[in-house]
């Protein structure tokens, strides 16, 4: 490829992005055309919406099918008030100039936002999607029914425009430019931030998220209302437009399902995917709804053909292009610029010491008496079956501690209890003097609570350093605005993964690390929030022996530092050698606590656990 | 009073019909986890293949419940060889909007070819009613509920006896081990979307003599489906009948008692209260939240 | 999958090829538009030179597609009978009709794009106050003249719009003026003493039967009823029941088109109910359609009020029916008459002014003048709403009789009370 040709492919896609914003920018200069004026006008609304989705739907991964509502909102909020409050009473009268209302209505669509998403939050998948379609056919019905208000079915008629007939809709245009740009900005600085990765995370894997201490309720109330208010704002901008609004057309679950298509085709996730898609979308749209019939023979091209159009359209995207243009693009250039490196496959591991963290040398000095975990006849039930019968657990501080037990003896639910993740039926759970059964999972984390988990769960889409970067200490708001990866933090990230021996990964997406591998980020992730109780679940389970030496050793500096461990293996020698005292569970009920020697003893833990015939050897070259 | 028992006897009959097109929205969903909006379009599509056999051919259009519901068994079948069966086991939103797209593509096309205006299968007793003391029941809508009941009495021993059926029941309740047992989750699944788009079939014939339609009436439909599978329990068959009757009478009292406008709201209030307060509905399962593996 | 990704991103290419096409079609004097076009006919007469064209948005689709494919054709037959006759001030008149699809954001568009697109000459409104309340806005804003055939709402008139007109008799809630006079004229023994109003939540319908409902009670009737459906309601059954309950005298229904008219007579007779007196507004206007869909017999003695009647003696309305009946084999229903008249209306205007350049011009005339039409004669007051009164009509027999005001009736009896409904 030629010099002259690599800057343009480089940058392809800022430069496609760049022209249409120009092309934007001057267009009423070089035409008059009110059409076509129009087309553009429409194309920013659409983008600014789509933009809004991205935030709650492609950043956070709730997908919101009723996102219009903001429209309603927005539109209505405006109408009424340039009209009943501030002006005449009547349509059309001296009404106040309804550009003063677009910031209110931006506000009031935050405060909606912030209002419902909570309540609408808890839940998820299915469950969400049907709940945002819902919200935007009661918003509707409430606005057509409370006629006193809103004049119901008949609309509301704002004033024309009162500027000069020659600027047209200029105004508009260039309102609605602005809006779009103060939009895009603003999801590009969400994704830059802290803020932004979280909600990143809690896409991938929303409890995994939580467990590193992603403040979730809160993440997600934000994400909701900055995916709002630019829509609200909009929905101001758009009824002065139209000059007419009824609830029908500004609750309309139709442009809903357009505005997901439009991101869907410029690429979820992505900035300016949702304006590209957008720009596509709307003008073909309105183009063949104009101007199909004087092509297509017979003009037969009506609104049934518009609909399999769109229908199909919106079919084969999702089949064939779930991605999204930009992404896929982004995609084939990447396999091409990559192709034929050498990954890391098979490098030895080099490993460097962990540096001693202050504040686990501080806290071991102050530590009050008594076991760091204590866990009092907790229980839990799944339908008829009792995964937890009554266990009772204390972990002393500075131990290892192992958990054995069967299959199905209910240690992962345990460990479910204990970090969050589940909510116990009965029982308490106290955590270094306090309790702690009643208090969400990311505060949990904040008390120094760090778990891995049996399947490895990192952030697929992050990178490693991102993933070992994401898990926070303690939530604060202006940290939200903080730079996603830099600073301090990201110095001790990287030395996280120089301690496991990742650091040469640091830049690889997540998704693409064999299982041992990620098994060590998710190790570096947990040390991220200088736990004092670290929870491994099977850390030795499916990993080669040299890697399970590996972690053994990782386990033992760790705890000379002062980290206490509870491990759930199966692996008996590494058990047995690494962990004092053993506590061993069996169909939900703790069946013996002792040292290695009192349990490998204990008739009923060989009767429930290892059987009559197993004998033990202490395998050289393990221990 | 008796305009008490009319109005709930009103709802009740509005509800069996509307048990039997909320049956197969929820069988899909309990198998496949798809929710399948485009349900109302093919409701809608089958109550114009109806119409248009009874316009051609004065054929009695309950009776044509039983030619149109083997072709939309058919459709179902092919629909989802064609386009579901490639989105399962993707997110729940991926669902949702393909569907949205089918249900459009079929709206375009009912448009085409019976355009858009207003239909209504006619025979001669849509406008006559049965009288019982001071109580009218209109006759289209007894003989239509009485279908219905039969149908799903039909589906109901399809799944108790049949082999298709208990192999429903298993992938609803656990696909590997469905498949361990020598069940071919993605056979059941083909299967069960056509039963589910089929007992759209029969209840959409049923609909053409009660309601008219037009092609942009399926977004009504799936409103009211959506609450009932939601009221009842997204998976359970015996809660969609439930569901059903209760969301026909509270649509009916609603309309009395308090105004007609907002009884289009029912749907949509019940579905927001279920799914916040007690997302498994009346008789759905609570999921096990299975976290790690 | 990577040829679809190299589609899709061909897609800004193609839309961009699209664009300069339409650019290129734009100075085309064809007169190429979208939806359905009606182009100019070969009329003979001494038509010459460059055409007149006039846009309008219609709903041909959607829920007001069967009044709209009526005015469609009202505006066709009045193009034909211009074009034959020599022409609009002696030049050929082309229409070009967009398909609004009774959706407002659609009228929008297709009204900017009549104008700067298109850039017709002359304008003529769509079908329905829902659709002509945003539409005449955009008029209003390009100061071009609005006639609208369709559209009485009184929301279209307070907004204090110059080049809006309305070429109807009347608004909505005056359309039925002439039954409430009659019912509250009626000898003590005859009047109905209580009355049940049922209306589509709908800018027209709502109004009527409020009109209705003030002038009634003004007169001493009492109201058992009084609600309001959303328009696409289709099943009447517990409306009909619970109006049944209250067994009223009379029942006036603002219904929205024809189909809920239909359902909701359908529904009163299934409950086994019928009222003494019967309004509808505009359903029973849809001559055969109405009278298929409840059945002749159930006809007898509806009233409702009409702005036009095929044997009412007024001006042009012999021409008007000829050329109709063998266009379209059948009569013309009330909204193609709207639609013709609305043409003659802005046919009048442009006439008396001598040119099409002065909207300002044509516009002040409406507003001093009157014009013939076949509805009669129509004038406007400065915010464009008519001045004059619907007929009350009613069928009898089978038949749509005119039977108030009397100058026009074309019976001269009343049927009263309405029989019961047969069947049921």
């Amino acid at each position: 490829m030629t010099a002259a040709l690599r800057f343009p492919m480089r940058h392809a896609g800022a430069l496609a992005v760049g022209a249409l914003l120009v092309t934007i920018l001057i267009f009423p200069a070089i035409s008059d055309n009110r059409y076509y004026q129009t087309i553009i006008i429409l194309s920013l609304l659409l983008a600014i919406m789509a933009s809004g989705w991205n935030i709650i739907s492609g950043f956070a991964g709730y997908v919101s099918l009723g996102q219009t509502v903001f429209l309603g909102i927005g539109a209505y909020t405006t109408a009424i008030l340039s009209l009943r409050v501030f002006g005449a009473d009547t349509f059309g009268g001296d009404a106040a100039n309804p550009f003063y209302f677009v910031p209110i209505s931006a506000v009031v669509a935050g405060l909606f936002a912030g209002a419902i998403g909570p309540i609408i939050m808890r839940t998820r998948g299915h469950s969400f999607v049907i709940l945002t379609i819902a919200f935007l056919f009661v918003m509707q019905l409430i606005v057509l029914n409370w006629t006193e208000l809103t004049y119901g079915n008949r609309g509301i008629s704002l004033p024309l425009p009162t500027w000069p007939r020659e600027w047209g809709n200029l105004p508009f245009y260039y309102i609605f430019f602005g809006l779009l740009l103060i939009s895009v900005a603003m999801s590009w600085w969400i994704r830059r931030t802290k803020f932004g990765m979280g909600l990143i995370a809690i896409r991938e894997d929303e409890d995994k998220a939580a467990a590193v201490g992603v403040n979730t309720p809160v993440y997600k109330m934000l994400a909701y209302v900055a995916s709002a208010i630019w829509i609200g704002a909009a929905g101001g901008v758009y009824a002065y437009y139209l000059s007419f609004i009824d609830p029908r057309n500004m609750f309309d679950i139709v442009y809903s399902v357009f505005v997901v298509l439009a991101v869907l085709l410029g690429g979820r996730g992505t900035i300016w995917g949702p304006v590209i898609g957008a720009f596509i979308l709307e003008p073909v749209n309105q183009i063949t709804n104009n101007n199909f019939n004087d092509w297509v023979p017979g003009g037969i091209w009506d609104a049934n053909v518009r609909l399999i159009f769109f229908g199909t359209v919106l079919v084969l995207v999702v089949l064939c292009l779930p991605r999204g243009i930009i992404p896929s693009i982004g995609d084939i250039v990447k396999r091409r610029r990559e192709g034929g490196k050498a990954t890391e496959v098979g490098a030895r591991f080099e490993r460097k010491p962990m540096r001693v963290v202050e504040r686990a040398a501080e806290e071991a000095a102050e530590a009050p008496a008594g076991p760091i975990l204590e866990v009092r006849s907790a229980e839990k039930r799944f339908g008829g079956v009792k995964a937890v019968d009554g266990v009772n657990l204390s972990v002393e501080r500075g131990t290892i501690t192992a958990l054995i037990g069967p299959n199905g003896s209910g240690k992962t639910t345990l460990f479910n209890l204990i970090d969050g993740t589940m909510p116990l039926d009965r029982g308490e759970i106290w955590f270094d003097g306090e309790r702690i059964d009643r208090i969400a999972p990311y505060r949990r984390a904040y008390r120094g609570i760090g778990r891995t988990f049996q399947i490895t769960r990192l952030f697929r889409r992050m990178t490693v350093l991102e993933n070992v970067v994401a898990p926070l200490r303690s939530f604060s708001w202006l940290r939200l605005g903080a730079d996603a990866v830099s600073g301090p933090e990201a110095e001790r990230a990287y030395e996280l993964l120089e301690f496991v021996g990742m650091h040469r990964f640091a830049e690889r997406e997540a998704g693409e690390l064999s299982f041992g591998q990620g098994k060590l980020v998710e190790l570096a992730q947990i040390l991220m929030l200088d736990p004092k109780l670290i929870m491994l679940d099977e850390p030795a389970g499916g990993i080669n022996p040299t890697l399970i030496a590996h972690m053994e050793e990782m386990v033992r500096e760790l705890n000379r530092q002062g980290t206490s461990f509870l491990i759930v293996e199966h692996n008996m020698p590494l058990v047995l050698g690494l962990c004092d005292p053993v506590c061993v569970l069996a169909r939900g009920r703790t069946i013996c606590e002792g040292s290695p020697a009192q349990v490998q003893a204990d008739p009923a833990v060989l009767d429930a656990y290892l059987g009559e015939d197993f004998a033990l050897e202490e395998k050289a070259g393990v221990t | 009073m008796t305009q008490l028992i009319q109005t709930i006897v009103l709802g009740l009959l509005l509800g069996g019909v509307y048990a039997l097109l909320a049956s197969g929205l929820t069988l899909i969903f309990g198998v496949m986890d798809v929710i399948n909006v485009a349900q109302g379009a093919l409701i809608i599509l089958a109550a114009f293949m109806t119409w248009a056999m009874w316009s051609e051919t004065g054929l009695d259009p309950l009776l044509g419940v039983l030619v149109v519901t083997p072709a939309m068994f058919l459709i179902g079948f092919g629909i989802y060889m064609a386009t579901v069966r490639w989105i399962q086991g993707k997110p729940p939103s991926t669902s949702v909007i393909l569907t949205f797209g089918l249900a459009l593509v079929i709206e375009g096309v009912m448009g085409m070819v019976w355009t858009a205006t207003l239909h209504r299968s006619t025979p001669s007793y849509f406008d006559e009613s049965f009288r019982i003391g001071d109580i009218y029941l209109r006759k289209g809508q007894v003989y239509g509920c009485a279908i219905a009941v039969g149908v799903l009495a039909i589906l109901y021993v399809i799944l108790r006896v049949t082999w298709l059926g208990r192999a429903i029941r298993a992938v609803s309740a656990n696909m590997s081990s469905a498949r361990l047992v020598g069940v071919n989750p993605s056979t059941v699944a083909a299967l069960t979307f056509a039963v589910g788009v089929a007992t759209a079939g029969a209840g959409g014939s049923i609909a053409s003599v009660l309601y008219p339609f037009l092609p942009a009436s399926h977004y009504q439909w799936i409103s009211r489906l959506l609450g009932i599978i939601v009221l009842g329990g997204m998976g359970s068959l015996p809660g969609a009948i439930v569901g059903a009757l209760l969301l026909g009478v509270a649509e009916t009292m609603t309309q009395i008692y308090i105004s007609p406008q907002w009884a289009t709201m029912v749907p949509w209030a019940v579905i927001l209260i279920v799914l916040l307060v007690r997302p498994q509905g009346l008789m759905g399962q609570k999921l096990r939240e299975d976290v790690a593996l | 999958m990577r040829r679809i990704v190299w589609l899709l991103a061909l897609l800004p290419v193609l839309l961009a090829l699209v664009l300069a096409a339409g650019c290129g079609g734009d100075d085309d004097d064809e007169g190429d538009g979208g939806g359905a076009d009606t182009t100019a006919t070969d009329g003979g007469g001494e038509a010459s030179g460059d055409p007149i064209r006039i846009g309008a948005s219609l709903p041909l689709t959607g829920d007001f597609a069967e009044p709209g494919e009526a005015a469609r054709r009202g505006y066709e037959v009045w193009m034909e009978m211009v074009n034959d006759s020599g022409g609009l001030l002696g030049r050929p008149v082309e229409m070009v009709i967009k398909d609004d699809q009774s959706d407002q954001n659609l009228v929008v568009t297709d009204y900017n794009a009549l104008i700067d697109q298109d850039q017709v000459d002359l304008l003529l409104g769509t079908f329905s106050s829902l659709l002509n309340i945003p539409a005449s806005a955009v008029a209003e804003r390009a100061q071009m003249v609005y006639v609208e055939p369709a559209g009485g709402s009184p929301d279209m008139f307070n907004r204090g719009f110059e080049y809006l007109f309305f070429a109807q008799q009347a608004t909505a809630p005056h359309q039925a003026d002439l039954f409430s006079e009659w019912v509250g004229g009626l000898p003590e023994g005859e009047k109905p003493a209580t009355a049940a109003y049922i209306a589509a939540d709908d800018p027209f319908g709502a109004p009527v039967a409020e009109g209705i409902q003030e002038q009634l009670e003004a007169a001493g009737v009492e109201t058992v009823y009084s609600e309001i459906y959303p328009p696409e309601t289709v099943n009447f059954d517990a409306i009909a029941s619970d109006i049944a309950a209250q067994k009223p005298d009379v029942i006036a229904q603002g219904s929205a088109g024809l189909q809920d008219g239909v359902n909701l007579i359908t529904a009163l007779s299934a409950a086994g109910y019928s009222p003494k007196q019967m309004f509808q507004a505009s359903t029973p206007s849809f001559a055969d359609q109405y009278s298929d869909a409840i059945g002749v017999e159930n006809t007898e003695g509806i009233f409702y009020a009409v702005s036009y009647h095929v044997d009412a003696p007024t001006p042009g309305n012999p021409e008007f029916l000829e050329a109709y009946r063998a266009k379209f084999n059948e009569d013309p229903p009330e909204d193609a008459a709207d639609g013709y008249a609305a043409a003659q209306v802005l046919q009048a205007a442009v006439e008396a002014v001598g040119s099409i350049d002065d909207q300002a011009a044509l516009k002040d005339w409406l507003h001093e003048n009157s014009v013939e039409t076949i509805l009669g004669e129509l004038s406007w007051d400065e915010t464009g709403a008519p001045e004059q009164a619907f007929l009350l009509a009613q069928w009898q027999n089978g038949d749509e009789e005119i039977v108030l005001p009397e100058e026009a009736a074309t019976s001269d009896t009343i049927v009263n009370p309405k029989p019961p409904w047969s069947g049921g």
